[in-house]
């Protein structure tokens, strides 16, 4: 049908297309939402947030740890809200003009709202220019990331998300 | 992603098999228990009742084959012949082929569920195929040598040989019963036939039984049809002829019944008359088939309601929950526009708009919940069953008697219902009622009685189930219950809180096991069962009269109407089903008692929970009087305090999502109408932990 000439060199096109998307593959980006927290940066990879609303009222919960703020209803699904410069050990501030609740989902499927000074940016970064984190703060950052000349660190989502004991 | 879109569908495809011969299924059992009911009786069985389940297995049949069930259609198809045959007189139904045939019904019923439940168990195959073996080997008489029955019957030829098998079957079964035999003949215009022929049709099935009906060409006029119908009835031909509005020459007797004495039709014209040799039967083409109009018959439906998924309602729900949401964006537009300078007499507008929406949505919202309101019936209806049959096997006599069977619960409690049903009623024919003998000895009537009652009571809905039986010996369960290491050996109990016990876990008041409630689900499940639901379950009881066992239930699990409570700046919202009464207690009545408060309340002090205390709230002084929301639960009694009531709210309790699992007395939490959450009380909780309190 077609000359052997022909056909090696469409092979040599396919070979290099493979090879291509293979490398995409190795070279995985991860994207990250940034936000900060007592003039640091932070960041939760974003598969993991659902969306990013701005702090309304919050109904207070009885009998629960202090970094749980309290309930709010999104759109009727009624999700707790919590104090994420608490629960990461930072002090306690109230809610500002910048201020956002990132809506994050756990592993199981629950929502979970977290209050943050600020949301930033989506940083995308290379799987391979992460870097692990030389104190890990008791499990809760799990990686640092390159952003500009500085690092940020990357949270573990289900420490967030998951009590282990309350 | 498409192997998942794919399983869904089969699972949909599933689903619909399911419902469809869920449904055929049960009709089947009814008549299987009407058939099981006139054979004990020893009387024949209806034919009605046999051509319904003839149908119902023929449908099983199709229905099976085209979902592939090869087995399942098979069965069915094996049924079909069974119940063609006793239906035809070809074969009679004995116990031992009755027996085969409900074990049949009953495989079905497994079948359906494993299906419910994935799949098919390894080795269904095989137990079908051992049933069908057993069927063959019952087999079917061979039928006996008959004389044809028309040939005893004067009647036009063209009549008799249209007869079907089925027709000719019942022609001979009514003339063993010395029945009379008539042929009808009724002239009808074109226009209005079809009516005049089903009243015609409808009253000799009130005398009798219609054997067949031909139209018949012959002397009728232009725009007039003639029908022949073959009649089997004890009334004497005048009797008939009054009966059917009918002249009696319309009548002619093809055959006297033992029971009557016919008046013969004086002929009109002699030579004439009706003759009907010289009526002949139309060609087949024409002919009506009686077969194919009970075909049609079967083909439409029998009600007009429709068969929905409750999930498909959930979907419903929620979609109805996000039109409501983009309602509230159209409204904060409408505000937005109003406020503008240039544009604010079309913002009132669109704000006008806008509240016609949403008084729309409400009553969309409100007819969903409807939707998924159904009667009580259907599981009424399950428990006669089951308690017909289980009646015959353990000899005793009982009379099942229901009221209250429209009233309406929520789809998804009612179906959770059936169980704990089931298990009350079992509990009542096989321990509550006792033998025949043992009930005439108590000065009883032999028959005992089962009540089943169900009424609306508020925001729900209450069940009973009574018995006059023998009662239950608070002390044997007293001894029971030490024995089982349930209570001390010298506990001071009152007989109500004896017989509270039997719903505890382990504890079965008759020492053997039957076969028939002994099955390790006991009263504990019912209420376990019963309290998932947000209900109550309780029992009373009198030695030697009965014990009724009463459920209380919300009638929606979807929407609860709420008492909405302040304290400080929170909101909270106590279920309504749960609040006896409010009212403001006197300085005097609130009492310290130790390191607790208790209400006085009409002769009764009852334990005091001040809300803002038990919550933490700082926002707000309390006021001077606040307000007691009296609780109960079951009969148990709680005055909550609070320092405002805000009014009643129908509210949709909603998980809490987030980190922290549960939280004592929170049972949920709900959205107002301005977006806020509120707190859903935990009734049960906060009484059960207050009066733990109360006991410590």
């Amino acid at each position: 049908m077609s000359a052997p000439g022909e056909s090696s060199a469409w092979d040599v096109l396919a070979r290099a297309a493979a090879a291509r998307s293979a490398t995409a593959e190795l070279r995985a980006q991860r994207e990250l939402l940034v936000f900060s927290l007592d003039g640091a940066s932070y960041a939760l990879p974003i598969e993991r947030v659902r969306e990013i609303v701005r702090p309304r009222k919050l109904t207070p919960m009885p009998h629960v740890p202090a970094e749980v703020l309290g309930i709010i209803s999104l759109r009727g699904e009624i999700v707790q809200v919590i104090d994420a410069r608490q629960r990461l050990g930072l002090p306690a501030a109230a809610p500002a003009r910048g201020s956002r609740v990132i809506v994050m989902t756990a592993e199981h499927g629950d929502i979970t709202g977290l209050l943050v000074d600020g949301v930033h940016e989506v940083l995308r970064v290379d799987e391979s220019a992460l870097r692990a984190p030389t104190n890990t703060e008791g499990g809760l950052i799990s990686a640092l990331a390159p952003r500009g000349d500085h690092f940020v660190s990357l949270v573990a989502p289900e420490f967030l998300v998951t009590f282990d004991a309350s | 992603m498409a192997r998942r879109s794919h399983k869904g569908a089969s699972r949909r495809a599933d689903r619909e098999f399911l419902s469809e011969a869920e449904e055929i299924l049960e009709r089947m059992r009814d008549d299987l228990g009407a058939c099981l009911e006139q054979a004990g009786a020893g009387n024949e069985l209806a034919p009605h009742t046999l051509n319904q389940l003839f149908r119902s297995a023929h449908s099983l049949k199709g229905l099976s084959g085209m979902f592939g069930l090869e087995a399942l259609a098979e069965l069915a198809h094996r049924i079909e012949d069974l119940l063609d045959a006793w239906r035809l007189g070809r074969a009679q139904p004995t116990p031992a082929r009755l027996a085969l045939f409900e074990e049949s019904v009953e495989l079905f019923g497994h079948a359906l569920e494993q299906l419910a439940n994935g799949g098919l168990a390894a080795g269904f195959g095989e137990t079908v195929a051992a049933l069908i073996a057993r069927i063959a080997a019952e087999g079917s008489t061979p039928p006996a040598a008959r004389a044809a029955a028309s040939e005893t019957v004067d009647a036009p030829p063209a009549l008799l040989r249209a007869l079907t098998e089925y027709e000719e079957h019942r022609l001979r079964e009514n003339l063993g019963r010395g029945r009379a035999i008539y042929v009808v003949t009724t002239v009808f215009d074109l226009s209005s036939f079809e009516e005049k022929l089903s009243e015609v049709s409808a009253a000799l099935r009130e005398v009798g039984e219609l054997l067949s009906t031909l139209p018949s060409p012959g002397s009728g006029g232009p725009g007039e049809i003639r029908f022949a119908l073959l009649a089997a009835t004890d009334l004497d031909a005048g009797a008939l002829a009054t009966r059917l509005e009918l002249e009696l020459s319309a009548i002619h007797t093809a055959r006297a019944g033992r029971n009557n004495t016919p008046t013969r039709p004086a002929p009109t014209a002699p030579g004439e008359g009706p003759g009907f040799a010289s009526v002949d039967r139309a060609t087949p083409g024409d002919a009506l088939e009686p077969a194919a109009e009970s075909e049609a018959a079967t083909l439409r439906s029998a009600s007009d309601t429709v068969r929905v998924d409750v999930h498909k309602l959930d979907e419903l729900m929620n979609l109805v929950g996000e039109l409501a949401l983009e309602r509230g964006a159209l409204s904060a537009f409408a505000r937005r526009l109003a406020g503008e300078p240039g544009a604010a007499k079309l913002g009132a507008e669109l704000e006008k708009i806008h509240k016609a929406l949403d008084r729309k949505l409400q009553d969309l919202q409100a007819s969903v919940i409807e939707v998924r309101m159904v009667p009580l019936r259907q599981v009424f209806d399950k428990l006669s069953r089951v308690a017909r049959r289980l009646r015959l096997d353990l000899a005793k006599q009982a009379r099942l008697e229901i009221k209250g069977a429209d009233t309406e619960l929520d789809k998804l409690i009612v179906e959770e219902l059936v169980d704990p049903l089931m298990h009350i009623v079992r509990n009542a024919l096989d321990h509550g009622l006792e033998a025949p003998d043992e009930r005439r000895a108590a000065g009883k009537p032999p028959e005992g009685v089962i009540r089943i009652e169900a009424w609306q009571r508020g925001n729900d809905v209450v069940i009973t189930v009574a018995d006059d039986g023998r009662g239950i010996d608070a002390e044997r369960v007293r001894a029971k219950a030490v024995e089982r290491g349930l209570i001390p050996a010298g506990a001071q109990l009152s007989q109500r809180e004896l017989l509270d016990l039997v719903f505890a876990p382990g504890l079965s008041t008759r020492s053997e096991v039957t076969e028939t409630s002994g099955r390790g689900v006991g009263m504990d499940v019912v209420r376990s069962n019963v309290s998932a639901l947000g209900g109550i379950a309780a029992i009373a009881s009198t030695l030697g009269a009965g014990t009724t066992v009463t459920l209380t239930l919300p009638i929606t699990l979807a929407i609860i109407q709420a008492l909405l409570v302040g304290v400080g700046e929170e909101r909270y919202a106590v279920p309504l089903n749960a609040v006896r009464e409010v009212l403001i207690p006197d300085a005097g009545s609130l009492q310290r008692s130790g390191s607790r408060e208790l209400l006085a309340l009409r002769g009764e002090a009852l334990p005091v929970l001040r809300l803002r205390e038990e919550f933490g709230v700082r926002s707000g002084a309390p006021p001077a009087k606040p307000f007691a929301v009296i609780l109960g639960l079951g009969d148990a009694r709680l005055a909550l305090l609070v320092d405002r009531l805000e009014g009643q709210r129908d509210t949709v309790i909603k998980p809490i999502q987030g980190p922290v699992r549960s939280v004592r007395g929170v049972a949920g939490a709900t959205e107002l109408g301005d977006r806020s959450a509120v707190l859903v009380l935990d009734v049960a909780a906060l009484v059960s932990s207050a009066l733990r309190a109360e006991a410590a």
